[in-house]
């Protein structure tokens, strides 16, 4: 009896160690990238004439310091959990989504448009709001899968194409028909009554969207490991050959996977406004779905980084505000931290140089490469 | 049918000012992509030497001196992404997004530490329209063609003569070569990176042209954001042109028309937000059309390693 104890515990703690190795390989790359990208920062700051020490500080301390602070950061925060998933669940079917953007411009217009007409039913207009926003995403992200799978349009430049195309139809929208009666260009005001609640828990302006973030990634979690579906897109960004070789349709897991992709984006902006801003003004909020290209690759394309790898990028967003009060450095500091992030996530031979050969094994993106078509 | 006459002559001249940049930085995705390495970020190089042209013109109060900064600058970035993908092996989409990202929010937090705010610089010395005696009295095109920046005239001259490198010269061949089958030309004692670093080096060099001529061409001043797509445009006319100088140049030119149209369509008949998606929407059509037949070069995204 004892015996097979010792047998059973064996192999757990042989599993343990390899997840532990995992989840610390995984680590390595965003790792470097963090930290390098923070000593380039610090260079930047100096070179303004501020102190570096100072500035990162008041960046943790705005970002962390309070219940208050931490609840902004949860709101900067939940947008890019889902523009994050929208870049993972393509990058695990060896595509590039870079439609973020367009794609929650897309979910707030109809989440503005949706949440206003339903607004009387109270609560209940958030769920139709937002299965309203899951089915246009749905439909936007579809279109540059269609391009690629039958016309051979590479989906780099469809769906950045697509951005510009989608924040305009949104733009129209919101200030033609769905236009409120003031002098400020942009949609009606959702009734508070079907606005997402506030969490409390003194953390001021955090909403019930970073619960449905949270909910989002786990679902993605589900559907990538646990279903049939999931599987098949996998297989097509690991292997295309295999996978059609096997019978799975490349085309379309192509366009399903972008397609959800795109219905997380349109959810996060669906979330943004009902529970952030209440309606869409003119201009939106801009650069959650280039910022979702980041989280996803510190987050390795998989749900739970994805999640850390927003927590980062909100935090940085959220700390910036204060730095900018506290010191002389301006807030843009941290969109340019977070684009050196993404510059240096990738850099396999750099990691390399840093830990060895071991580097090359980890560095974890396979992208069918090429714009040609 | 005189009164058609009588717009296509400035439509033809906002067709080529509106295709010059594109011009520009699709020549300068060329060399990169001839030599391998994907540019995705055009844009952002574009974006960043618009703004480094327009502080190099208003602290010298030259817009020569402007287009020397932007071009370092383009130079700058684009040495960046070099070392990011050739030397570090970085993914070349990723790397070039990063670029573009970089861009947008370095110019974003520049114009706050050198200008005070964001939003739109002050408006600075650029290039005026210099008419070309004779040739811009020519009825109908003389205008559109010869009463233009000098960076018109540039981009002109840049066309034929960057066919001519890439096709007519030792240097054109191996740059050809580095991207198709770049163990060929490691087997022929000539450097994969080396190739490689010029080709991303001149794309930066040429795309800062198309940024400065954005800045200081088409307008006086930079606005934060204000290639607004034109490198990704310029990309899909460089893959529309099949990576021949000659063949994006026309890819571009037609992409300068919609941009042309798309401004002077009547705006009271189609709202402004569908009249600023056209030249999107017409180069998903003409990618569609025609990008499926396009054959990129062989190595293209691959980082090379010696065996």
């Amino acid at each position: 009896m004892s015996e097979e104890r010792q047998e059973q515990g064996t192999p757990l703690q042989s599993r343990l160690l390899q997840i532990g190795i995992g989840i610390g390989g995984a680590l390595v790359f965003p790792i470097i990238a963090i930290l390098l990208s923070f000593v380039i920062g610090a260079v930047i700051v100096l070179i303004t004439g501020n102190n570096p020490l100072a500035a990162y500080l008041a960046l943790i301390e705005g970002a962390f310091g309070s219940a208050e602070d931490f609840g902004r950061t949860l709101v900067y925060t939940t947008p890019l959990i889902f523009t994050g998933l929208a870049v993972a669940v393509a990058f695990r079917a060896g595509l590039f989504n870079i439609g973020g953007e367009g794609q929650l411009y897309i979910g707030a217009i109809t989440a503005a448009w949706l949440g206003v007409s339903l607004g009387g039913l109270g609560l209940v207009a958030i769920p139709l709001a937002l299965a309203g926003c899951l089915v246009t995403g749905f439909m936007w992200g579809s279109i540059p899968g269609f391009l690629k799978a039958y016309f051979g349009a590479h989906e780099v430049i469809t769906t950045i194409m697509l951005n510009f195309i989608g924040i305009n139809l949104a733009y129209y929208l919101a200030q033609h028909p769905l236009r409120q009666s003031g002098p400020i260009p942009g949609t009606e005001s959702i009734p508070y009554g079907a606005r997402l609640p506030l969490l409390g828990l003194s953390l001021g302006r955090a909403n019930f969207g970073i619960l449905i973030a949270l909910l989002a990634a786990l679902v993605l979690y589900l559907l990538l490991w646990r279903t049939g579906l999931g599987f098949r897109i996998r297989a097509v960004g690991l292997s295309p050959g295999a996978a059609e070789y096997a019978g799975m349709g490349i085309g379309t897991n192509t366009v399903l996977a972008l397609a959800i992709g795109g219905s997380f984006a349109a959810l996060g902006g669906g979330v943004e406004v009902m529970g952030v801003y209440g309606n869409m003004d003119v201009p939106f909020v801009a650069n959650l779905g280039f910022n979702g290209i980041g989280v996803a690759l510190l987050g390795r394309n998989h749900p739970a980084g994805v999640v850390l790898g927003a927590l980062l990028f909100g935090g940085l967003t959220s700390g910036a505000q204060e730095m900018q009060f506290a010191t002389d450095v301006p807030l843009q500091l941290a969109s340019v931290l977070l684009a050196v992030i993404l510059l240096l996530v990738t850099a396999t031979k750099l990691v390399e140089f840093i830990i060895g050969k071991r580097a090359r094994a980890l560095a974890g993106v396979h992208l069918e490469k090429g714009l040609g078509g | 049918m005189e009164d058609f006459l009588g717009s296509l002559g400035p439509l033809l001249q906002s067709t080529v000012r509106y295709a010059t940049p594109l011009v520009f930085a699709a020549l300068g995705g060329l060399f990169s992509e001839r030599s391998g390495v994907v540019n995705i970020g055009l844009e952002g190089l574009m974006l960043i030497s618009a703004f480094a042209g327009v502080v190099g013109s208003k602290f010298s109060g030259s817009a020569v001196v402007g287009l020397l900064v932007a071009i370092g600058a383009g130079l700058v970035f684009a040495l960046i992404h070099a070392l990011m993908c050739i030397t570090f092996e970085a993914d070349q989409i990723i790397s070039g997004t990063a670029i573009n990202l970089l861009a947008l929010s370095g110019t974003g937090f520049l114009m706050v530490v050198i200008f005070g705010s964001g939003g739109t610089s002050p408006r600075v010395n650029g290039f005026e329209s210099v008419a070309v005696p004779l040739l811009s009295a020519i009825p109908l095109i003389g205008k559109a063609l010869f009463d233009q920046s000098v960076l018109v005239y540039l981009m002109y001259v840049l066309v034929p003569v960057v066919y001519f490198a890439v096709f007519r010269t030792p240097f054109g061949l191996r740059l050809r070569g580095t991207g198709e089958v770049p163990e060929a030309v490691d087997t022929a004692g000539v450097s994969v990176t080396r190739m490689r670093y010029y080709g991303v080096a001149l794309s930066g060099m040429l795309a800062a042209c198309g940024g400065a001529y954005l800045s200081m061409g088409l307008l006086s001043a930079f606005t934060e954001g204000m290639t607004n797509g034109r490198g990704f445009i310029a990309l899909a006319a460089l893959i529309f042109g099949r990576w021949n100088p000659l063949g994006a140049a026309g890819a571009a030119l037609l992409f300068g028309l919609f941009f042309a149209i798309s401004f002077r369509v009547n705006q009271q008949a189609v709202p402004i937000e569908f009249v600023e998606m056209l030249p999107y929407l017409f180069t998903i059509i003409a990618l569609v059309a025609f990008g499926g037949r396009a054959i990129a070069p062989a190595a293209i995204g691959r980082p090379y390693r010696k065996e």
